[in-house]
């Protein structure tokens, strides 16, 4: 039996924010190869643990590669082809968050929700004979939203960065975007809409269900789950 | 009979019938379906970037690039009726387990013929033959009619804006739905003062600059005015009145043997006094009992729905699927239908054609003849 594969964020806030967490419940995280290195041992845990982007997380989990990962949902969700079922959330670890909201320009005092940007879709179609452009990096999570919204009239562009600019500089109308205090879509003349709420995200321990899972990864999992212990702090 | 000798067998009814063979462009523009269809579709595309970083897609069927030909040859000024036939390989992501993400579509497009009952029966009944040709007993068949529901909108006489939203709507799962339960929102007081300003747009960029809010995006003043005129409009109108919601709550409903389909249409124009809804039920009508006619096999087990085929997106009339013994629902043997507006929204309007066509799929009918014998 292989051991279990566990990856945690390779950089950044989550990166100390989730070691924070594993030590709060006694799993000090160790790098392999000092501050560049892409494997860690963690305390108390039989596993081999990797250090990658939140979005390898993401993508290893859906897909099996991974069985345990810490990620954020924003980008689970929209990984994955299926939606939920892909993957099993098992702990909002409460850091890490941020909203995946449907924000367009304050200038559209006429559009305050999906209902009204379908119909300010429909007459922009017929009006320039192509369809109003939505930016983002988020392009299943959108796809989804906007048709459990029934909104069918826009085309997605798929954005690298700084999708807040699109409008301003033309490459799109509309936006898909994470926002944690609205601060950066406000700077940039944009508004969310008043159902414009897709997802509230956090980072999450996250179980993969395609993974092969064995009694002894389950018994990982059920030490991962328990609760901090009192006074703990981040080691030196 | 294997794949290939089905595909040879269909082909050869279709060429009888007097079609020119043809193979369209495998690549086209990503642009193409998904301006004329929306990002529903894009689940199912097999898109990839070209050298320039431009987004193409593999054709999801042949009729988008049999009928991009078409409009090509009509922008040339060219005209008259075309028939064409293909037996072609199309590109899917696949929805089922079992469906390949590469098959092949043996079908006939029709452009420029006159539109009407017979042109959509002869169709069917050509599409009807090619299954039977290939040794399988269609299950069922579900016949639509995209027309319905917008005939059924113009005779309530609502507001144009009003009409125009549920006719979108329709096309969307749960649409009409969301309209009928949607309340108006009233506009904000500065805002609706816009309005009733002499020069509404002067007024607008003088409210965005008091406000220090910039023009992003693509849309103009004027477009956002006529936006919240539409919102004023439907604020004034008070939603829908309880007849059209019954009515219309009533039409969703509709799911009948398709003999009964006009009947039962035709009562709900009776109850609710939509008479303007008249000739397209009898349109309905005259198809049902020209179908009867060619084929009368296939009016044993054909239905009408009258949300069938609203995922059709370019569809615009009759649309019809050809069900097999041991096939789910999702997985026809054959479709196909009317798109009168196809060639005008690919040649941006600068042409104009009817159009009908339909498919078979000899991928699945293979599994059909297994699960039989």
């Amino acid at each position: 039996m292989s051991r279990i594969t566990i990856a945690i964020p390779s950089k950044g806030r989550l990166k100390e924010q989730t070691e924070d967490w594993l030590a709060s419940i006694g799993h000090t995280v160790r790098q392999i190869g000092g501050e560049r290195g892409y494997t860690a041992e963690i305390e108390g845990l039989d596993a081999e643990v990797r250090l990658l982007s939140a979005s390898e997380i993401a993508h290893g989990l859906i897909e099996g590669s991974l069985h345990l990962g810490v990620t954020g949902e924003d980008l689970l969700h929209d990984q994955s082809p299926e939606g939920l079922g892909d993957f099993e959330v098992l702990k909002r670890l409460g850091f890490g968050g941020a909203d995946v909201v449907v924000a367009v320009p304050q200038a559209w005092f006429d559009v305050d929700t999906m209902a009204d940007l379908e119909a300010a879709g429909a007459a922009f179609r017929k009006a320039h004979h192509r369809r109003l452009r939505v930016a983002t990096k988020y392009l299943r999570i959108t796809r989804r939203y906007f048709a459990q919204k029934s909104v069918g009239e826009y085309r997605l562009v798929e954005s690298a960065g700084a999708t807040e600019a699109a409008p301003a500089t033309g490459t799109a109308d509309v936006i898909v975007d994470i926002t944690t205090t609205g601060a950066t879509l406000r700077a940039n003349g944009l508004k969310v809409l008043d159902d414009g709420v897709i997802l509230q995200s956090q980072a999450s321990l996250t179980r993969s269900v395609r993974a092969p899972w064995s009694e002894e990864a389950n018994a990982i999992v059920e030490l991962l789950m328990r609760q901090p212990r009192a006074g703990t702090k981040r080691p030196i | 009979m294997k794949h290939d000798a089905l595909v040879a067998v269909a082909r050869a009814v279709f060429e009888a019938s007097g079609g020119t063979p043809i193979d369209p462009d495998y690549v086209l523009p990503a642009d193409i379906p998904l301006e004329l269809s929306g990002e529903a579709v894009r689940a199912r595309l097999c898109l990839f970037a070209d050298h320039r970083g431009a987004e193409m897609v593999m054709r999801p069927d042949l009729t988008l690039p049999v009928a991009q030909r078409e409009a090509a040859r009509r922008e040339a000024g060219e005209g008259g009726a075309k028939t064409y036939t293909y037996a072609a390989r199309a590109f899917r992501l696949p929805v089922a387990p079992d469906d390949q993400l590469e098959f092949t579509q043996v079908g006939l497009e029709r452009f420029g013929y006159d539109a009407g009952p017979e042109a959509d029966a002869e169709l069917f009944a050509l599409i009807h033959r090619a299954v039977e040709a290939c040794g399988v007993q269609p299950s069922g068949v579900i016949m639509g009619d995209l027309a319905i529901f917008p005939a059924f909108i113009d005779a309530l006489g609502l507001p144009a804006v009003t009409g125009d939203l549920l006719k979108r709507a329709f096309r969307q799962e749960g649409g009409v739905r969301a309209v009928l339960d949607a309340a108006a929102r009233p506009l904000e007081a500065d805002i609706a003062a816009v309005l009733e300003a002499d020069d509404p747009a002067a007024a607008l960029s003088g409210l965005l600059s008091a406000r220090n809010i910039p023009l992003a995006g693509g849309r103009s003043l004027p477009e956002i005015i006529e936006g919240l005129q539409a919102r004023k409009a439907a604020i004034e109108a008070g939603g829908l009145s309880q007849v059209a919601r019954a009515a219309l709550l009533a039409l969703r409903e509709i799911d009948c043997p398709l003999t009964d389909a006009a009947s039962a249409l035709t009562a709900l124009v009776k109850t609710h006094g939509l008479e303007g809804a008249g000739p397209a039920i009898a349109a309905l009508g005259a198809r049902a009992d020209a179908v009867l006619a060619r084929v009368p096999a296939a009016m044993k087990t054909a239905r009408f729905r009258t949300g069938f085929g609203r995922r059709f997106t370019y569809y615009d009339g009759f649309v019809f699927e050809i069900l097999a013994p041991g096939l789910a629902l999702t997985q026809p043997v054959a479709a196909g239908g009317r798109y009168d507006g196809l060639i005008s929204g690919l040649s941006n309007r600068r042409a104009s054609a009817t159009g009908v066509g339909g498919v078979v799929r000899p991928d699945r009918m293979v599994r059909v003849r297994r699960d039989v014998s």
